[in-house]
Protein backbone atom coordinates (compact mmCIF):
# COMPACT_ATOMS: atom_id res chain seq x y z
CA UNK A 1 0.00 0.00 0.00
CA UNK A 2 1.05 3.54 -0.72
CA UNK A 3 -0.58 6.54 0.88
CA UNK A 4 -0.07 10.13 -0.22
CA UNK A 5 -1.53 13.19 1.41
CA UNK A 6 -1.71 16.77 0.18
CA UNK A 7 -3.72 19.86 0.82
CA UNK A 8 -5.11 22.10 -1.88
CA UNK A 9 -7.72 24.88 -1.75
CA UNK A 10 -8.73 23.88 1.77
CA UNK A 11 -9.29 20.24 0.85
CA UNK A 12 -7.17 17.48 2.32
CA UNK A 13 -6.71 14.88 -0.42
CA UNK A 14 -5.58 11.40 0.59
CA UNK A 15 -4.62 8.96 -2.15
CA UNK A 16 -4.46 5.28 -1.23
CA UNK A 17 -2.90 2.85 -3.70
CA UNK A 18 -2.57 -0.93 -3.66
CA UNK A 19 -4.07 -3.08 -0.92
CA UNK A 20 -5.68 -1.67 2.18
CA UNK A 21 -5.97 -4.75 4.38
CA UNK A 22 -5.24 -5.98 7.91
CA UNK A 23 -1.48 -5.58 7.31
CA UNK A 24 -1.50 -2.07 5.87
CA UNK A 25 -4.47 -0.53 7.69
CA UNK A 26 -2.62 0.37 10.93
CA UNK A 27 -0.26 2.61 8.93
CA UNK A 28 -3.14 4.07 6.91
CA UNK A 29 -5.10 4.66 10.10
CA UNK A 30 -2.24 6.66 11.55
CA UNK A 31 -1.73 8.79 8.41
CA UNK A 32 -5.46 9.47 8.09
CA UNK A 33 -5.79 10.33 11.77
CA UNK A 34 -2.90 12.81 11.57
CA UNK A 35 -4.26 14.31 8.34
CA UNK A 36 -7.68 14.95 9.87
CA UNK A 37 -6.36 16.64 12.97
CA UNK A 38 -6.65 20.38 13.42
CA UNK A 39 -8.85 22.60 11.28
CA UNK A 40 -9.49 20.13 8.47
CA UNK A 41 -13.18 19.97 7.60
CA UNK A 42 -13.09 18.82 3.98
CA UNK A 43 -11.41 15.57 3.03
CA UNK A 44 -11.30 13.68 -0.25
CA UNK A 45 -10.05 10.12 -0.68
CA UNK A 46 -8.72 9.32 -4.14
CA UNK A 47 -9.15 5.55 -4.41
CA UNK A 48 -8.58 5.20 -8.17
CA UNK A 49 -5.55 2.96 -7.59
CA UNK A 50 -6.92 1.07 -4.60
CA UNK A 51 -6.91 -2.57 -5.68
CA UNK A 52 -8.29 -4.29 -2.61
CA UNK A 53 -10.04 -3.26 0.55
CA UNK A 54 -10.67 -5.58 3.49
CA UNK A 55 -12.92 -4.99 6.48
CA UNK A 56 -9.91 -3.55 8.33
CA UNK A 57 -9.62 -1.03 5.47
CA UNK A 58 -13.32 -0.19 5.72
CA UNK A 59 -12.73 0.55 9.36
CA UNK A 60 -10.06 3.15 8.48
CA UNK A 61 -12.45 4.95 6.11
CA UNK A 62 -15.29 4.65 8.60
CA UNK A 63 -13.06 6.23 11.25
CA UNK A 64 -12.39 9.17 8.92
CA UNK A 65 -16.11 9.58 8.19
CA UNK A 66 -16.97 9.56 11.89
CA UNK A 67 -14.28 12.12 12.63
CA UNK A 68 -15.58 14.40 9.88
CA UNK A 69 -19.12 14.07 11.17
CA UNK A 70 -17.93 14.94 14.67
CA UNK A 71 -16.30 18.11 13.31
CA UNK A 72 -19.31 18.87 11.15
CA UNK A 73 -17.08 18.50 8.10
CA UNK A 74 -17.44 16.77 4.74
CA UNK A 75 -15.87 13.63 3.34
CA UNK A 76 -16.04 11.95 -0.05
CA UNK A 77 -14.50 8.81 -1.55
CA UNK A 78 -13.65 9.11 -5.24
CA UNK A 79 -13.04 6.98 -8.32
CA UNK A 80 -13.49 3.53 -6.80
CA UNK A 81 -12.76 0.61 -9.12
CA UNK A 82 -15.51 -1.96 -9.74
CA UNK A 83 -14.22 -4.40 -7.13
CA UNK A 84 -13.96 -1.82 -4.36
CA UNK A 85 -17.29 -0.26 -5.33
CA UNK A 86 -18.93 -3.68 -5.03
CA UNK A 87 -17.45 -4.14 -1.55
CA UNK A 88 -19.04 -0.81 -0.56
CA UNK A 89 -22.40 -1.80 -1.99
CA UNK A 90 -22.53 -5.31 -0.57
CA UNK A 91 -21.31 -4.23 2.86
CA UNK A 92 -23.79 -1.37 3.06
CA UNK A 93 -21.04 1.21 3.60
CA UNK A 94 -22.23 3.35 0.68
CA UNK A 95 -25.00 4.58 2.98
CA UNK A 96 -22.44 5.72 5.56
CA UNK A 97 -19.84 7.47 3.40
CA UNK A 98 -20.54 9.54 0.25
CA UNK A 99 -19.00 8.20 -2.95
CA UNK A 100 -18.23 10.18 -6.12
CA UNK A 101 -17.55 8.79 -9.59
CA UNK A 102 -14.45 10.91 -10.15
CA UNK A 103 -12.08 13.19 -8.28
CA UNK A 104 -13.62 16.21 -10.10
CA UNK A 105 -17.15 15.38 -9.01
CA UNK A 106 -15.81 14.65 -5.54
CA UNK A 107 -14.33 18.15 -5.31
CA UNK A 108 -17.69 19.59 -6.41
CA UNK A 109 -19.47 17.66 -3.67
CA UNK A 110 -17.16 19.14 -1.09
CA UNK A 111 -17.60 22.74 -2.22
CA UNK B 1 15.43 -0.94 32.69
CA UNK B 2 13.73 -3.17 35.18
CA UNK B 3 15.09 -6.66 35.52
CA UNK B 4 12.56 -9.37 34.83
CA UNK B 5 14.19 -11.87 37.11
CA UNK B 6 15.60 -11.56 40.58
CA UNK B 7 17.84 -14.56 40.04
CA UNK B 8 21.44 -13.45 39.56
CA UNK B 9 22.72 -13.86 36.04
CA UNK B 10 25.78 -16.00 35.53
CA UNK B 11 28.72 -15.77 33.16
CA UNK B 12 30.91 -18.69 32.22
CA UNK B 13 34.60 -17.91 31.62
CA UNK B 14 36.51 -20.45 29.56
CA UNK B 15 40.31 -20.40 29.17
CA UNK B 16 42.97 -23.07 29.45
CA UNK B 17 45.49 -20.58 30.86
CA UNK B 18 44.99 -20.17 34.66
CA UNK B 19 46.51 -16.67 34.62
CA UNK B 20 44.12 -15.50 31.91
CA UNK B 21 41.24 -17.03 33.79
CA UNK B 22 42.33 -15.21 36.92
CA UNK B 23 42.55 -11.86 35.13
CA UNK B 24 39.14 -12.34 33.53
CA UNK B 25 37.64 -13.29 36.86
CA UNK B 26 39.02 -10.16 38.51
CA UNK B 27 37.90 -8.00 35.62
CA UNK B 28 34.30 -9.19 35.83
CA UNK B 29 34.11 -9.61 39.59
CA UNK B 30 32.26 -6.32 40.00
CA UNK B 31 29.55 -6.65 37.30
CA UNK B 32 27.09 -8.27 39.70
CA UNK B 33 26.95 -11.68 38.09
CA UNK B 34 27.79 -15.11 39.37
CA UNK B 35 31.04 -16.17 37.68
CA UNK B 36 31.66 -19.76 36.61
CA UNK B 37 35.00 -20.96 35.26
CA UNK B 38 36.09 -23.77 32.97
CA UNK B 39 39.68 -24.78 32.13
CA UNK B 40 38.88 -26.53 28.87
CA UNK B 41 36.20 -27.22 26.26
CA UNK B 42 34.86 -30.40 27.87
CA UNK B 43 34.34 -28.62 31.17
CA UNK B 44 32.73 -25.67 29.41
CA UNK B 45 30.15 -27.96 27.77
CA UNK B 46 29.45 -29.81 30.97
CA UNK B 47 28.99 -26.66 33.06
CA UNK B 48 26.82 -25.06 30.38
CA UNK B 49 24.65 -28.14 30.34
CA UNK B 50 24.10 -28.01 34.09
CA UNK B 51 24.17 -24.32 34.93
CA UNK B 52 22.84 -22.64 31.73
CA UNK B 53 24.86 -19.43 32.06
CA UNK B 54 23.52 -16.20 30.58
CA UNK B 55 26.74 -15.42 28.73
CA UNK B 56 29.91 -17.30 27.80
CA UNK B 57 33.36 -15.80 27.29
CA UNK B 58 35.16 -18.40 25.28
CA UNK B 59 38.86 -18.80 24.47
CA UNK B 60 39.51 -20.23 21.00
CA UNK B 61 42.88 -21.99 21.25
CA UNK B 62 42.56 -24.76 23.81
CA UNK B 63 43.85 -28.31 23.90
CA UNK B 64 41.17 -30.94 23.26
CA UNK B 65 37.90 -29.39 22.14
CA UNK B 66 38.73 -25.86 20.98
CA UNK B 67 36.51 -22.80 21.34
CA UNK B 68 35.07 -23.06 17.81
CA UNK B 69 33.95 -26.62 18.47
CA UNK B 70 32.45 -25.71 21.86
CA UNK B 71 30.47 -22.94 20.16
CA UNK B 72 29.35 -25.25 17.36
CA UNK B 73 28.11 -27.84 19.85
CA UNK B 74 26.29 -25.26 21.97
CA UNK B 75 24.55 -23.80 18.93
CA UNK B 76 23.41 -27.23 17.74
CA UNK B 77 21.38 -27.91 20.89
CA UNK B 78 18.15 -25.89 21.23
CA UNK B 79 18.52 -25.60 25.03
CA UNK B 80 21.88 -23.83 24.74
CA UNK B 81 21.65 -22.30 21.27
CA UNK B 82 20.40 -18.95 22.57
CA UNK B 83 23.19 -18.39 25.11
CA UNK B 84 25.33 -15.54 23.77
CA UNK B 85 28.98 -16.44 23.20
CA UNK B 86 31.80 -13.89 23.05
CA UNK B 87 35.06 -15.23 21.66
CA UNK B 88 38.18 -14.17 23.46
CA UNK B 89 41.47 -14.94 21.80
CA UNK B 90 44.88 -13.72 20.87
CA UNK B 91 44.00 -14.43 17.27
CA UNK B 92 43.35 -11.09 15.72
CA UNK B 93 42.86 -11.97 12.09
CA UNK B 94 39.65 -10.89 10.41
CA UNK B 95 39.26 -14.44 9.17
CA UNK B 96 39.15 -15.81 12.72
CA UNK B 97 36.67 -13.18 13.80
CA UNK B 98 34.44 -13.96 10.84
CA UNK B 99 34.66 -17.67 11.55
CA UNK B 100 33.65 -17.12 15.18
CA UNK B 101 30.74 -14.89 14.24
CA UNK B 102 29.59 -17.31 11.56
CA UNK B 103 29.47 -20.02 14.20
CA UNK B 104 26.89 -17.90 16.00
CA UNK B 105 29.02 -15.88 18.44
CA UNK B 106 27.65 -12.41 19.25
CA UNK B 107 31.00 -10.70 19.62
CA UNK B 108 34.76 -11.08 19.53
CA UNK B 109 37.38 -9.57 21.83
CA UNK B 110 41.07 -9.72 20.99
CA UNK B 111 43.62 -10.39 23.72
CA UNK B 112 45.33 -8.59 25.33
CA UNK B 113 42.07 -6.90 26.26
CA UNK B 114 41.19 -3.69 28.06
CA UNK B 115 39.21 -4.54 31.23
CA UNK B 116 36.80 -1.65 30.62
CA UNK B 117 36.09 -2.91 27.11
CA UNK B 118 35.36 -6.43 28.37
CA UNK B 119 32.99 -5.08 31.04
CA UNK B 120 31.20 -2.82 28.55
CA UNK B 121 30.72 -5.60 26.01
CA UNK B 122 29.61 -8.09 28.65
CA UNK B 123 27.02 -5.63 29.94
CA UNK B 124 25.75 -4.89 26.43
CA UNK B 125 25.28 -8.56 25.61
CA UNK B 126 23.70 -9.37 28.95
CA UNK B 127 21.19 -6.57 28.35
CA UNK B 128 20.42 -7.77 24.82
CA UNK B 129 20.04 -11.33 26.09
CA UNK B 130 17.77 -10.21 28.92
CA UNK B 131 15.55 -8.18 26.57
CA UNK B 132 15.40 -11.04 24.11
CA UNK B 133 14.28 -13.40 26.84
CA UNK B 134 11.71 -10.88 27.98
CA UNK B 135 10.28 -10.45 24.47
CA UNK B 136 10.12 -14.21 24.05
CA UNK B 137 8.42 -14.75 27.36
CA UNK B 138 5.85 -12.00 26.61
CA UNK B 139 5.24 -13.52 23.19
CA UNK B 140 4.72 -16.97 24.74
CA UNK B 141 2.38 -15.47 27.29
CA UNK B 142 0.39 -13.66 24.59
CA UNK B 143 0.14 -16.77 22.45
CA UNK B 144 -0.95 -18.74 25.46
CA UNK B 145 -3.64 -16.21 26.27
CA UNK B 146 -4.89 -16.21 22.69
CA UNK B 147 -5.01 -19.98 22.77
CA UNK B 148 -7.13 -19.86 25.91
CA UNK B 149 -9.43 -17.29 24.26
CA UNK B 150 -9.65 -19.55 21.22
CA UNK B 151 -10.60 -22.53 23.39
CA UNK B 152 -13.32 -20.50 25.07
CA UNK B 153 -14.55 -19.42 21.64
CA UNK B 154 -14.77 -22.99 20.41
CA UNK B 155 -17.04 -23.68 23.38
CA UNK B 156 -19.30 -20.81 22.32
CA UNK B 157 -20.00 -22.43 18.96
CA UNK B 158 -22.81 -24.99 18.72
CA UNK B 159 -21.52 -28.38 19.85
CA UNK B 160 -23.58 -30.18 17.28
CA UNK B 161 -25.90 -29.23 14.50
CA UNK B 162 -29.62 -29.77 15.03
CA UNK B 163 -31.68 -32.25 13.04
CA UNK B 164 -34.04 -30.21 10.90
CA UNK B 165 -36.95 -31.76 8.99
CA UNK B 166 -36.01 -32.05 5.33
CA UNK B 167 -32.98 -29.77 5.65
CA UNK B 168 -29.52 -31.31 5.81
CA UNK B 169 -26.99 -28.99 7.37
CA UNK B 170 -23.20 -28.70 7.59
CA UNK B 171 -20.76 -26.08 8.82
CA UNK B 172 -17.09 -25.41 8.23
CA UNK B 173 -15.30 -23.13 10.67
CA UNK B 174 -11.64 -22.29 11.02
CA UNK B 175 -9.77 -19.37 12.53
CA UNK B 176 -6.67 -17.85 10.98
CA UNK B 177 -4.64 -17.15 14.10
CA UNK B 178 -5.56 -18.56 17.47
CA UNK B 179 -8.60 -16.50 18.36
CA UNK B 180 -11.02 -15.42 15.66
CA UNK B 181 -13.87 -13.10 14.88
CA UNK B 182 -16.17 -15.40 12.90
CA UNK B 183 -19.28 -16.70 14.58
CA UNK B 184 -22.17 -18.90 13.61
CA UNK B 185 -25.09 -20.15 15.62
CA UNK B 186 -28.32 -22.01 15.11
CA UNK B 187 -31.35 -21.78 17.38
CA UNK B 188 -34.63 -23.62 17.40
CA UNK B 189 -37.68 -21.36 17.23
CA UNK B 190 -41.35 -22.20 17.76
CA UNK B 191 -43.38 -24.00 15.11
CA UNK B 192 -40.53 -25.74 13.30
CA UNK B 193 -38.66 -22.52 12.56
CA UNK B 194 -34.87 -22.31 12.82
CA UNK B 195 -32.63 -19.29 13.13
CA UNK B 196 -29.19 -19.27 11.45
CA UNK B 197 -26.75 -16.54 12.34
CA UNK B 198 -23.42 -16.05 10.60
CA UNK B 199 -21.27 -13.10 11.64
CA UNK B 200 -17.77 -11.74 11.22
CA UNK B 201 -16.08 -9.26 13.55
CA UNK B 202 -13.76 -6.80 11.81
CA UNK B 203 -10.12 -7.52 12.58
CA UNK B 204 -8.51 -10.55 14.17
CA UNK B 205 -7.19 -11.89 17.44
CA UNK B 206 -8.34 -10.72 20.85
CA UNK B 207 -10.40 -7.63 19.89
CA UNK B 208 -12.36 -9.60 17.29
CA UNK B 209 -12.80 -12.48 19.74
CA UNK B 210 -14.31 -10.17 22.36
CA UNK B 211 -16.81 -8.83 19.83
CA UNK B 212 -17.63 -12.36 18.72
CA UNK B 213 -18.24 -13.49 22.33
CA UNK B 214 -20.35 -10.42 22.97
CA UNK B 215 -22.50 -11.12 19.92
CA UNK B 216 -22.91 -14.72 21.03
CA UNK B 217 -24.05 -13.64 24.50
CA UNK B 218 -26.52 -11.13 23.04
CA UNK B 219 -27.88 -13.56 20.48
CA UNK B 220 -28.55 -16.25 23.06
CA UNK B 221 -30.10 -13.90 25.58
CA UNK B 222 -32.59 -12.32 23.15
CA UNK B 223 -35.66 -11.62 25.27
CA UNK B 224 -38.45 -13.90 24.09
CA UNK B 225 -38.32 -15.31 20.58
CA UNK B 226 -38.65 -13.79 17.17
CA UNK B 227 -38.98 -15.24 13.71
CA UNK B 228 -38.44 -11.79 12.23
CA UNK B 229 -34.77 -11.62 11.17
CA UNK B 230 -34.78 -7.80 11.05
CA UNK B 231 -35.82 -7.62 14.71
CA UNK B 232 -32.90 -9.80 15.73
CA UNK B 233 -30.37 -7.66 13.84
CA UNK B 234 -31.95 -4.47 15.24
CA UNK B 235 -31.55 -5.87 18.72
CA UNK B 236 -27.94 -6.94 18.19
CA UNK B 237 -27.11 -3.57 16.65
CA UNK B 238 -28.67 -1.61 19.46
CA UNK B 239 -26.38 -3.32 21.97
CA UNK B 240 -23.25 -3.64 19.84
CA UNK B 241 -23.33 0.10 19.08
CA UNK B 242 -22.49 0.70 22.73
CA UNK B 243 -19.32 -1.39 22.65
CA UNK B 244 -18.03 -2.04 19.14
CA UNK B 245 -16.65 1.38 18.18
CA UNK B 246 -14.34 1.76 16.27
CA UNK B 247 -14.83 -1.81 15.12
CA UNK B 248 -17.95 -3.49 13.72
CA UNK B 249 -19.53 -6.81 13.02
CA UNK B 250 -21.05 -8.00 9.76
CA UNK B 251 -23.94 -10.41 10.16
CA UNK B 252 -26.60 -12.30 8.27
CA UNK B 253 -29.57 -13.76 10.06
CA UNK B 254 -31.85 -16.21 8.30
CA UNK B 255 -35.00 -17.80 9.69
CA UNK B 256 -35.99 -21.05 8.03
CA UNK B 257 -39.55 -22.27 8.17
CA UNK B 258 -39.18 -26.02 7.80
CA UNK B 259 -42.93 -26.45 7.25
CA UNK B 260 -43.20 -24.05 4.34
CA UNK B 261 -39.58 -24.42 3.18
CA UNK B 262 -39.13 -20.67 3.14
CA UNK B 263 -36.11 -18.69 4.22
CA UNK B 264 -36.45 -15.10 5.42
CA UNK B 265 -33.24 -13.19 5.79
CA UNK B 266 -31.78 -9.90 6.89
CA UNK B 267 -28.25 -8.83 6.07
CA UNK B 268 -25.88 -6.34 7.71
CA UNK B 269 -22.67 -6.08 5.72
CA UNK B 270 -22.28 -9.83 5.19
CA UNK B 271 -21.69 -11.24 1.67
CA UNK B 272 -24.84 -12.14 -0.26
CA UNK B 273 -26.14 -15.66 0.38
CA UNK B 274 -25.80 -18.12 -2.47
CA UNK B 275 -28.45 -20.46 -3.72
CA UNK B 276 -28.31 -23.43 -6.05
CA UNK B 277 -31.63 -23.99 -7.78
CA UNK B 278 -32.11 -27.67 -8.50
CA UNK B 279 -34.77 -27.01 -11.12
CA UNK B 280 -32.55 -24.57 -13.02
CA UNK B 281 -29.27 -26.37 -12.34
CA UNK B 282 -27.54 -23.11 -11.57
CA UNK B 283 -26.21 -21.17 -8.61
CA UNK B 284 -26.63 -17.45 -8.04
CA UNK B 285 -25.87 -14.85 -5.42
CA UNK B 286 -29.31 -14.17 -4.02
CA UNK B 287 -30.18 -10.48 -4.43
CA UNK B 288 -30.84 -9.37 -0.92
CA UNK B 289 -30.74 -5.69 0.06
CA UNK B 290 -29.00 -5.04 3.34
CA UNK B 291 -27.75 -2.46 5.77
CA UNK B 292 -24.28 -1.56 6.99
CA UNK B 293 -22.64 -3.79 9.65
CA UNK B 294 -23.68 -4.02 13.28
CA UNK B 295 -22.09 -1.82 15.92
CA UNK B 296 -21.59 1.38 13.91
CA UNK B 297 -24.73 3.40 14.58
CA UNK B 298 -28.49 2.86 14.91
CA UNK B 299 -30.28 2.09 11.64
CA UNK B 300 -32.46 4.94 10.44
CA UNK B 301 -34.41 2.63 8.16
CA UNK B 302 -36.06 -0.66 8.88
CA UNK B 303 -33.73 -3.51 7.98
CA UNK B 304 -35.03 -5.06 4.75
CA UNK B 305 -36.15 -8.69 4.92
CA UNK B 306 -35.91 -10.88 1.84
CA UNK B 307 -37.87 -14.06 1.50
CA UNK B 308 -36.88 -17.01 -0.64
CA UNK B 309 -38.87 -20.12 -1.37
CA UNK B 310 -36.80 -23.28 -1.40
CA UNK B 311 -37.58 -26.46 -3.32
CA UNK B 312 -36.36 -30.02 -2.96
CA UNK B 313 -32.73 -30.26 -4.08
CA UNK B 314 -32.00 -26.55 -3.57
CA UNK B 315 -28.83 -25.65 -1.74
CA UNK B 316 -28.44 -22.58 0.48
CA UNK B 317 -24.99 -21.27 1.34
CA UNK B 318 -23.82 -18.46 3.61
CA UNK B 319 -20.16 -17.77 4.28
CA UNK B 320 -17.76 -15.16 5.61
CA UNK B 321 -15.44 -13.18 3.35
CA UNK B 322 -12.37 -15.04 4.65
CA UNK B 323 -13.35 -17.71 2.11
CA UNK B 324 -14.01 -15.55 -0.96
CA UNK B 325 -11.17 -13.15 -0.14
CA UNK B 326 -8.50 -15.77 0.29
CA UNK B 327 -5.28 -14.84 -1.52
CA UNK B 328 -2.55 -16.82 -3.22
CA UNK B 329 1.13 -15.86 -3.31
CA UNK B 330 0.65 -13.96 -6.60
CA UNK B 331 -1.81 -11.66 -4.85
CA UNK B 332 -4.83 -13.05 -6.75
CA UNK B 333 -8.10 -13.30 -4.89
CA UNK B 334 -10.22 -16.48 -4.80
CA UNK B 335 -13.48 -14.62 -5.38
CA UNK B 336 -17.20 -15.37 -5.07
CA UNK B 337 -17.40 -16.71 -8.63
CA UNK B 338 -15.35 -19.79 -7.79
CA UNK B 339 -17.56 -20.50 -4.78
CA UNK B 340 -20.64 -20.12 -7.00
CA UNK B 341 -19.20 -22.40 -9.64
CA UNK B 342 -18.48 -25.15 -7.13
CA UNK B 343 -21.92 -24.80 -5.64
CA UNK B 344 -23.36 -25.18 -9.15
CA UNK B 345 -21.30 -28.18 -10.17
CA UNK B 346 -20.63 -30.23 -7.04
CA UNK B 347 -23.22 -32.99 -6.81
CA UNK B 348 -22.30 -34.52 -3.45
CA UNK B 349 -25.39 -35.48 -1.43
CA UNK B 350 -24.01 -34.59 1.93
CA UNK B 351 -23.58 -30.88 2.66
CA UNK B 352 -20.42 -31.74 4.57
CA UNK B 353 -18.88 -33.13 1.39
CA UNK B 354 -19.82 -30.04 -0.61
CA UNK B 355 -18.13 -27.79 1.96
CA UNK B 356 -15.07 -30.04 1.98
CA UNK B 357 -14.88 -29.71 -1.81
CA UNK B 358 -15.14 -25.91 -1.60
CA UNK B 359 -12.43 -25.70 1.07
CA UNK B 360 -10.19 -28.10 -0.86
CA UNK B 361 -10.53 -25.84 -3.89
CA UNK B 362 -9.78 -22.74 -1.78
CA UNK B 363 -6.67 -24.43 -0.37
CA UNK B 364 -5.56 -25.50 -3.84
CA UNK B 365 -5.97 -21.92 -5.04
CA UNK B 366 -4.11 -20.45 -2.04
CA UNK B 367 -1.29 -22.91 -2.73
CA UNK B 368 -0.01 -23.08 0.86
CA UNK B 369 -0.31 -19.34 1.51
CA UNK B 370 -1.98 -19.35 4.95
CA UNK B 371 -5.34 -17.66 5.46
CA UNK B 372 -5.12 -14.21 7.04
CA UNK B 373 -8.79 -14.17 7.96
CA UNK B 374 -11.19 -16.62 9.59
CA UNK B 375 -13.30 -18.77 7.30
CA UNK B 376 -16.82 -19.94 8.06
CA UNK B 377 -19.43 -21.55 5.79
CA UNK B 378 -22.88 -22.92 6.47
CA UNK B 379 -24.68 -25.01 3.87
CA UNK B 380 -28.18 -26.45 3.90
CA UNK B 381 -29.60 -28.88 1.35
CA UNK B 382 -33.38 -29.18 1.04
CA UNK B 383 -34.60 -32.78 0.84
Amino acid sequence: MEIIQKEENGIVAITIKGRLDADSSPEAEKVVKDALEGQTTRVLFNLASLEYLSSAGLRVLLGAAKEMRRKDGKIVLCALNEFVKEIFEVSGFQSLIPIAESVESGIQELS
Amino acid sequence: MEKISTITESILLVDDNPTNLQVLFQTLDGVGCKLLVAKNGEMALSITDKARPDLILLDIMMPGIDGYEVCRQLKSVPATADIPVIFLSALGDTEDKVKGLQLGAVDYITKPFQPDEVIARVNTHLTIHRLKKEVESRKDQLEHELKVVSEVQQKLLPKQLPEIDGFKLAVHYETSRYAGGDYYDIIELPDNHWGFLIADAEGHSAPAAVLMAMTCALFRSYPGTTTDPSKMLQYLNEHLCKVADPSFMTALYAVYDANQKTMRLARAGQPLPMIYRFSEKQAIEFPCPGVYPLGIEPYEIEIPVTEMKLEAGDRFLVYTDGVSERFNAEGDIYGEKRVLQLLATNRADKPRDVLAAIMADVERFADKLPADDDQALLLGIVE
